[in-house]
């Protein structure tokens, strides 16, 4: 098991390296910053003299091997936009987003799952029925709309709850509410879809002749193995939460990941699109990580031990 | 089949579950209808404001921002600088009690004395020359630098005089001033001034929750005047749409940027109105006059007779604005030329033009347009595109995000044959504007000698009634020659609650000390 977790590692830290790398030319490629720095009508002169100032009329390579020397020391260099380090910037926006994407994820699972599990164990049946048919408009309705719908009704007609900006849990309700449709009507399709095939399985028929209670059956043999789909595509959503919902954190002003990045990428901030992006990449690779782990504790058939 | 009692048992199970679901779905709705309507303010009673912007300001160093509707309007409430620009658009007195040009190349302040910051310093002449100092230093890498490239020194004459010397005649440079805040020297030392503030403005910082909101608080004592509101909060409200629904439900006093589709919606509400001003940033399509076809004079006239902005207006942004008058200044502008009128919109003499200019066949040319960046800029193009297809002008349309759009325009030297563009400049001097288009300068794609050689001429006099002549040729010129076609200033949209009353700047700045608090 050791094995496996240190060869995992290593080829974690060669993907994040890659990632940078890659942001790093492609950044570069799309032209420079500092003319959207400097207030229009400057001389050429004076965009000279600050790009120069910022290091980047310096040839790539240089630039990049410099980059790569900060980078394993923690320096993402400062802000062209900020005029702070990049990475604290990025990092400060991080339990924001953190807040609303494993909120969203836990509501997700709760609500997706529930709904899964009694449209599978309930075949042709009105909840079913209806249960699945929520679970296709949840996916088939923009984030955009939703989210803009939710404010005008929740926020703009009922003043129930604010329209926006960071807060408590009423300040939260909105955005939790547009994030989880998706993942959880996603969620509910993949387990019953799941729960469906395994429920077709010899051992599920055994264990209904043994005379097992249903819940027990599923409990304990049927979800562990109808899971696995629906883990992999669940930690995958909870990744790309983590990375920042753009379309939801700017609709609601959350300040968060998605949003920062986006703008930095506008404004061609490069050391906070790229301290980001590789913030983002740790954090897909560890929940990938928790997700491969996860396998071997559902099925025992998986195990990541040497010589099997 | 005979119901098994173990399936009776889960069915209750998950009955249960959705009471449960349904259970707390009543109690989270419940808290809603009592909650929120108990803790939020109501902004009338309380002497505060809440701004919505439409993103986060980057910093609160006033040397090392530009940006006068986010940036520069937050730090105006903290900080002072030697002059302002009032509502009316003329430069007030401010730290500086009056000042005047002892020669052609120097500016004398005298400064209204009796001002410190809060941690004593005073703000002289010595803490002002320190100012300016510091954005002539490189190591500074203020983005305030282009400001003061005409400035070459900055000389203490006593306590409360200073003159600053420029290397040539800057007759603007009051104008600039209009934007200049003031950092305290020895706090500046170790305090970083992009993150926390300690200025003369009216308020001090209490919180700056990045992405979320800033708030202030008024000073107990403050040696200006008295402010109406106790707490300000800017809030950074990216989506358009939730700015909107922010003012109708009562998070937001005052907003900017509001889609002219929404004004029905707001004032109809009974809660909030919404306006428009017409701003000092002119709309235009630019031509690139170093290309085929418009090096051909007669081609840019035929397209500034081909389009009908009366009528564009009318459609897009009806009662919002009206044409520029054959120039690209607004009245605001020192340099305006009453004297011209726009365009006038004549298909037929525009078809002549072309037919004369061999073009009778019709034309394709490339119309280059940044998205999300002026206010309907994609449906204007697209209108426009429309008007001169009526005359044999086939315009393609290549949408692109600003920063490429600017890339091609200015790093490149590539600009597209048309772009459509906005213009401003902060001084509201006929210079800075008009130099955009100055031989030589890289956003000019323009080789005019008679029109560089006015230019010329006016900046390097003081004299207001000289220059004034000297604009009067240059805007003419301008015009006859067409290197752009002349549209409109773009509206400057807003909204406010019924609780203040304001109308947005056309200027772009926003300052709590212009709105009142209504009852």
């Amino acid at each position: 098991m050791t094995r496996y977790l240190v060869i995992r590692l290593l080829e974690s830290a060669v993907t994040v390296w890659g990632v940078v790398t890659i942001v790093f030319f492609s950044l570069r490629l799309t032209g420079d910053p500092v003319l959207l720095l400097l207030p229009l009508g400057s001389t050429p002169d004076q965009v000279e003299q600050l790009r120069h100032a910022l290091g980047f009329d310096r040839p790539l390579p240089l630039q990049y091997l410099v980059f790569l020397e900060h980078i394993v020391r923690g320096d993402f260099g400062i802000s062209t936009r900020f005029g702070s380090p990049a990475l604290p910037v990025v990092l400060e926006r991080l339990p924001a987003t953190m807040e609303v994407a494993l909120l969203a994820m836990l509501v997700a699972a709760l609500l997706g799952g529930a709904a899964g599990i009694v449209a599978a164990m309930r075949p042709n049946s009105r909840f079913e029925l209806a249960a699945m048919g929520a679970a296709l408009l949840g996916q088939a309705t923009p984030v955009f709309w939703l989210a803009i719908m939710l404010i005008l009704v929740f926020a703009a007609w009922l003043h129930w709850l604010p329209s926006g900006g960071f807060g408590g849990l009423d300040h939260l309700i909105l955005p939790v509410i547009t994030l989880a449709t998706y993942s959880s009507a996603s969620i509910a399709r993949l387990l019953r879809a799941s729960l469906l095939a395994v429920r077709a399985q010899d051992y599920h028929r055994t264990a209904r002749a043994k005379g097992l209670a249903e819940w027990r059956i599923l409990l304990r043999h049927l979800l562990k193995n109808a899971l696995i789909p629906v883990i992999t595509v669940f930690g995958l959503q909870v990744g790309l939460l983590l990375g920042g919902a753009v379309i939801t954190e700017t609709v609601f002003s959350w300040p968060g990941e998605g949003r920062l990045i986006v703008q930095a990428i506008q404004n061609r901030d490069f050391p906070v699109v790229q301290a980001a992006t590789c913030v983002f990449a740790i954090m897909i690779i560890g929940v990938n990580l928790l997700v491969d782990l996860t396998y071997s504790v559902l099925d025992p058939r998986i195990r990541y031990a040497e010589g099997e | 089949m005979r119901q098994d009692p173990t399936l009776r048992k889960a069915r209750r199970i998950t009955r249960r579950a959705a009471l449960k679901l349904l259970g707390s779905g009543v109690v989270v709705s419940a808290a809603g209808l009592f909650g929120p309507t108990v803790t939020r303010p109501a902004h009338a009673a309380s002497k505060a404001v809440t701004i919505g912007l439409d993103s986060d300001i980057n910093t609160l160093d006033p040397h090392m921002t530009a940006s006068v509707g986010t940036d520069l309007s937050v730090i105006s409430h903290l900080y002072s600088s030697l002059v302002f620009r009032g509502p009316d658009l003329k430069v007030h007195p401010l730290v500086a009690a009056s000042w005047q040009p002892v020669s052609s190349t120097t500016w004398r302040f005298t400064l209204r004395g009796g001002i410190t910051f809060p941690d004593g310093e005073k703000l002289d002449a010595a803490a002002v020359k320190w100012n300016i100092d510091r954005v002539l230093n490189p190591a500074t890498k203020a983005r305030i630098t282009p400001w003061f490239a005409l400035v070459s020194d900055a000389r203490v004459v006593s306590d409360m005089v200073l003159d600053v010397v420029t290397k040539e005649p800057y007759p603007a440079f009051v104008d600039q001033l209009t934007e200049f805040y003031l950092l305290a020297p020895r706090w500046a030392a170790d305090h970083n001034p992009a993150q926390e503030a300690m200025g003369t403005g009216p308020y001090t910082l209490k919180e700056w929750v990045k992405d979320d909101h800033i708030a202030l608080d008024a000073k107990p004592a403050y040696w200006g005047d008295r402010m109406a509101f106790q707490t300000v909060t800017f809030r950074p409200v990216p989506e358009a749409s939730s700015r909107v629904s922010g003012l109708l439900a009562g998070d937001l006093d005052v907003i900017l940027d509001v889609a002219p589709s929404d004004f029905g919606r707001i004032n109809g509400s009974r809660r909030a109105r919404a306006g428009a001003v017409p701003s000092v940033r002119s709309a235009m399509v630019k031509f690139n006059t170093l290309q085929k076809p418009f090096d051909n004079r007669a081609i840019r006239q035929a397209l500034n007779y081909a389009v009908d902005k009366v009528g564009l207006i009318k459609s897009l942004l009806p009662g919002l604005t009206a044409p520029n008058d054959g120039q690209i200044l607004t009245s605001a502008y020192f340099g305006f030329n009453p004297d011209l009128k726009p365009y006038p919109y004549d298909v037929a003499q525009a078809k002549r033009l072309l037919a004369g200019a061999g073009a009778q066949g019709g034309l394709d040319v490339e119309f280059d347009v940044p998205t999300g960046t002026y206010l309907l800029g994609e449906e204007i193009s697209e209108a426009i595109t429309g008007q001169l297809g009526q005359v044999g002008v086939r315009a393609k349309i290549t949408e692109m995000p600003f920063s490429v759009y600017m890339d091609k325009f200015v790093k490149q030297h590539n600009m597209a044959q048309m772009i459509y563009l906005t213009l401003a400049w902060a001084t509201l001097d006929a210079d800075g504007l008009l130099t955009l288009f100055e031989k030589g300068n890289m956003y000019a794609y323009w080789s005019n000698d008679a029109f560089s050689s006015l230019l010329d001429q006016a900046r390097a006099t003081i004299d207001r009634a000289k220059r004034l002549a000297l604009y009067k040729q240059a805007t003419a010129l301008m015009r006859e020659e067409a290197p752009v076609l002349f549209l409109f200033p773009q509206p400057a949209t807003y909204a406010t609650a019924n609780t203040i009353e304001w109308r947005a700047r056309p200027d772009d700045w926003v300052r709590v000390w212009e709105m009142i608090p209504k009852a």
